[in-house]
């Protein structure tokens, strides 16, 4: 017969405001099996749980039902609770009357008899419970970081120095990512490169971490503590050992005019090339689909020109296969182009450019050596035009969100323009400055104050060109909404930064969720902001909401901080929440008929095939099995079981069953 | 079908097979299944248009299984079944050798499974005219109508699980039904008893159904349940992309893809 405690919280006046707790309690208490019930304030506080601890031992109570918050916020203390008090922690069950009750309904009659309804579906599932104890895995201390921006390499350098190896993978040639093509930085205008570079070349030296540059996930198993990836090294048709970085072969390749992605367009590159000078590493990869070997069979330049004999044209991509415990994302994102935007001409204009290309020309790495000039006929612009908000807080443009840099960055692009142009005139187009941060007001009204950039409140509706000029039409909201025309020599486009191409395949690789634009989601928005719903796979910068550099970089210390507690320890407890499937007496051994359809049904490739074999080694019967260490208890294939041969321990299907019936029945 | 008759009695002389599963004729105007285990028996075998239930549901079952390999007459439905049988690891080329009866009732011995998958390959599953309209009238209805639909048609089903017993893919040795702790799907035949059990049957049938009407045809009352797989059949065409039985198949429900469409949780 059970002896079952249940135990009502207020919640302060959480719960108490709207459901009547005592009655809760008392209605409990006359229910069968229920030995003792009881109401208090604050079930959680040490008073609280001391009631329970004494109930358990005092009236020997064989299961725990504690009606209050979430089993999410308190799960873990009651079952402590109990479990210090000698019962199984897995006989304890929670009746959310907070969220699931108090919370959202108007204090009255019905609140109270839907939270005595929760909490009776508790009693009777509590009746079911069977004792289980937690399951241990060891942990593989090596972390693997996808993505070499600055969120990438701080995470990396972080992790690596706290005596655990890593493994940093980046799709592109080089590490750097944005940072990298960055000319300045705000609020303190110093030198992007000047401030990374060592880092990426920190990160190359650091005796734990393993980098591969030109390299993807090309897939992930197994979970937190165990993971299983492939790595595809795209071929680089290079010998990386035998390379020495000398750079005979890009001055010589004969294809000189392919569009340089470092430069945003701005600037060409070669076939086989290095991104930018301070790569990392400095060794070439070859870009197969312009390299005029590769389109037409013959050439072959670099391999002549190499003192080294490092080319490898036959190269082929290789799959590299790491066990890790743990992985950061830090994969960035994109910015949207001007094609984008029909009223600003579909980027038909060569001179309307984004704000990534104009930190390119005002860089002194960049195409024109950081001096500005237009992209379609080299002149000066004497008046320039910034538009905040191209896409962003534009919910007709499918981007309702502030895509949070551009602020910034406007008054860093307008601050250096009128820097580097002397008489220059720029315009800035804002819809509100957004620029909370340490010294970031005080840096706008610097480009505002002391370089007299003139900012204007309003939207452009239009940009069009007539006699070489750029006209710009808006509108001053802060003067009765006048009509505004600029006559610019060039625009910029504060254009929304959005998440990167393959977001969605990346998050379906490893199994985390992302938001409705494709941004990586936390697994809580304030207390979680580096975790994934993925145990084991944290986030780091720009993958998971638009990031300047210091949130960034605090954000990939932060991930690092949660890989080195999780690879604090050697061995991992789990919960026992997993599938089993049943085993009988002979001859029938096991309901499971063998179908096997659960095994395509399991998201974590957890159930194996299981041979019977009688004395002779026969197989009498193949029946499914689930490993316990990769079961993440999700239940798929007990809803695809058609035997009913699978339970999920402590969801089982007499439990389920009861919880409906409780509800369903009078009582 | 003498060549079928022949070659039954080759493959049983040569003890190449153990038993044929063929039809023969039944009482009345109807055909049954028949178990070839001596060549004299072999001589009862017939095949014509009434030969129209599924001899895959015999495969999988104990007792047969135990006497040795087996052959079977196999139409087209058969042959589907087969395959999906195969890809649910409940037939393998060690157990079975397909004497296939083409649309065309001729007679084509098939080497191994992957000959029957590639033969069945050659026609799509399509519902039949009369079965459409079905189908599409049960669309037009209302919600209500179509829930009354239901019920009225199902009312009169005394549970007889003769449509199971028909059923090639109801193999299991545990149906959900005979699971009774819990008992999730209740025992007697009651108006939402039934209901449960062939929405049940329906769901378990979909992306393995082969759409062959057994359980239709065995139904003592005619009851058109086959209208719910049907349903299904055309359903999981829509979300999921078709469906043909393949040996390596990935298990159309089961199975997850990218392109998946999910707009039915939307």
């Amino acid at each position: 017969m059970s002896k079952i405690g249940v135990f009502v919280c207020h919640c302060g006046e959480n719960i108490s405001a709207t459901v009547d707790c005592a009655k809760v309690a008392e209605t409990a208490g006359n229910w069968d099996g229920v030995t003792f019930s009881v109401d208090y304030k604050y079930m959680c506080s040490d008073p609280g749980q001391s009631l329970i601890k004494n109930a358990i031992t005092e009236k020997g109570l064989t299961g725990v039902v504690v009606a209050s918050c979430s089993p999410r916020m308190h799960e873990p203390t009651f079952r402590k609770a109990c479990a210090e008090a000698g019962l199984n922690p897995f006989m304890c069950e929670m009746a959310n009357l907070r969220e699931h009750c108090s919370w959202v309904h108007e204090k009255g009659e019905a609140t109270t008899e839907k939270a005595i309804d929760l909490v009776r579906i508790l009693v009777e599932k509590v009746k079911y419970n069977h004792e289980l104890t937690s399951i241990k895995v060891p942990v593989t201390k090596t972390a693997l970081v996808i993505g070499g921006g600055i969120a990438g390499i701080q995470a990396s350098l972080d992790i690596a120095n706290t005596g655990h190896k890593v493994i940093l993978i980046e799709k592109d040639p080089s590490i750097g990512g944005h940072m990298s093509q960055l000319s300045e930085t705000f609020p303190t205008l110093d030198c992007s490169q000047c401030i990374l570079t060592p880092r990426m070349v920190e990160v190359a030296q650091h005796p734990n971490i393993t980098l591969y540059t030109y390299a993807e996930l090309e897939s992930l198993e197994g979970f937190i503590g165990n993971f299983k990836a492939k790595i595809r090294k795209k071929s680089k048709s290079i010998d990386e050992k035998l390379c020495t970085g000398c750079a005979q072969c890009t001055t010589k390749c004969p294809v000189k005019k392919i569009p340089s992605e470092f430069n945003e367009g701005l600037g060409k590159r070669t076939a086989i090339y290095v991104p930018f000078p301070q790569a990392v590493p400095n060794k070439p990869v070859i870009d197969r689909k312009n390299c005029t070997y590769y389109i037409k069979g013959k050439c072959k330049v670099c391999e002549i020109v190499c003192p080294t004999g490092a080319i490898r044209f036959d190269q082929e991509d290789q799959i590299v296969e790491v066990e890790i415990g743990a992985i950061v994302i830090a994969t960035g994102f994109t910015v949207k182009q001007p094609d984008f935007f029909p009223e600003y001409g579909y980027g038909k204009h060569a001179d309307v450019i984004t704000g990534l290309q104009f930190e390119r020309l005002a860089s002194a790495s960049g195409p024109t050596l950081g001096e500005i000039r237009r992209p379609s006929d080299g002149k000066v612009p004497e008046k320039i035009v910034f538009l905040a908000c191209a896409g962003s807080r534009d919910p007709a443009k499918g981007i309702p969100y502030c895509s949070k840099i551009c602020c910034m960055y406007i008054a860093k692009h307008a601050m250096l323009y009128q820097h580097k142009v002397h008489g220059g005139k720029s315009y800035v187009f804002y819809m509100d400055i957004r620029a909370g941060g340490k010294q970031y007001e005080e840096f706008v009204r610097r480009a505002i104050e002391d370089d007299g950039v003139n900012y204007i409140r309003g939207r452009v509706s239009k940009i069009y060109e007539k006699n070489g000029k750029l006209i710009v039409s808006g509108v001053d909201t802060l003067l009765n909404a006048m009509p505004v025309e600029i006559e610019a020599d060039m625009v910029v486009l504060a254009t929304a930064g959005v998440a990167n191409e393959g977001a969605e395949e990346l998050a379906q690789k490893l199994h985390i969720s992302y938001d409705p634009y494709k941004f990586f989601a936390e697994a809580h928005p304030k207390l979680k902001p580096v975790e994934t719903n993925t145990a084991g796979i944290f986030l780091a910068g720009a993958c998971q909401a638009p990031r300047d550099i210091p949130e960034s970089v605090a954000m990939a210390s932060g991930a690092a901080v949660k890989v080195a507690g999780l690879f604090s320890k050697d061995e991992l407890t789990r919960e026992p929440i997993i599938a089993v499937v049943n085993r009988q007496a002979p001859p029938v051994y096991s309901s499971c008929v063998g179908c096997f359809l659960c095994v395509s049904a399991c998201p974590y490739q957890a159930i194996e095939k299981e041979e019977i074999k009688n004395r002779n080694g026969e197989v009498i019967k193949s029946v499914a099995k689930v490993n316990p260490g990769l079961c993440q208890g999700c239940g798929t294939c007990v809803a695809f079981c058609r035997t009913k041969s699978i339970d999920i321990q402590g969801y089982t299907h007499e439990q389920m069953y009861t919880e409906v019936m409780a509800l369903l029945n009078e009582y | 079908m003498v060549d079928l008759i022949k070659r039954a009695k080759e493959l049983i002389e040569s003890s190449s097979v153990k038993v044929v599963i063929g039809y023969e004729q039944g009482t009345g105007n109807k055909t049954r299944a028949l178990f070839v285990e001596n060549s004299e028996d072999a001589d009862k075998l017939i095949f014509d248009s009434r030969c129209i239930q599924n001899l895959a549901a015999y495969i999988t079952k104990k007792e047969i299984k135990e006497k040795g390999k087996m052959a079977v007459a196999a139409t087209l439905p058969v042959m589907r079944s087969i395959i999906q049988l195969a890809s649910e690891f409940q037939v393998t080329d060690a157990n079975i050798l397909v004497l296939g009866i083409t649309p065309e009732s001729k007679l084509i011995e098939f080497g191994n499974l992957a000959e029957v998958e590639k033969f069945v390959h050659q026609y799509e599953i399509e519902i039949d005219v009369r079965n459409k309209e079905m189908l599409d009238k049960l669309e037009k209805m209302t919600q209500p109508e179509r829930w009354q639909f239901w019920i009225d048609e199902l009312a009169p089903c005394f549970k007889c699980y003769a449509c199971r017993a028909a059923c090639p893919m109801c193999y299991c040795s545990r149906c959900t039904v005979d699971f009774n702790q819990p008992q999730w799907i209740p025992v007697p035949s009651t108006e939402l008893g039934n209901l449960e059990w062939h929405i049940m049957r329906a769901i378990h049938l979909t992306g393995r159904c082969i759409d062959c009407d057994a359980c239709y045809n065995a139904c003592p009352l005619s009851i058109p349940i086959n209208l719910l797989t049907k349903r299904m059949l055309l359903d999981a065409k829509e979300h999921f992309g078709g469906y043909q039985p393949a040996l390596k198949g990935e298990h159309l429900m089961s199975t997850y893809k990218p392109d998946d469409k999910e707009n039915f949780i939307q």
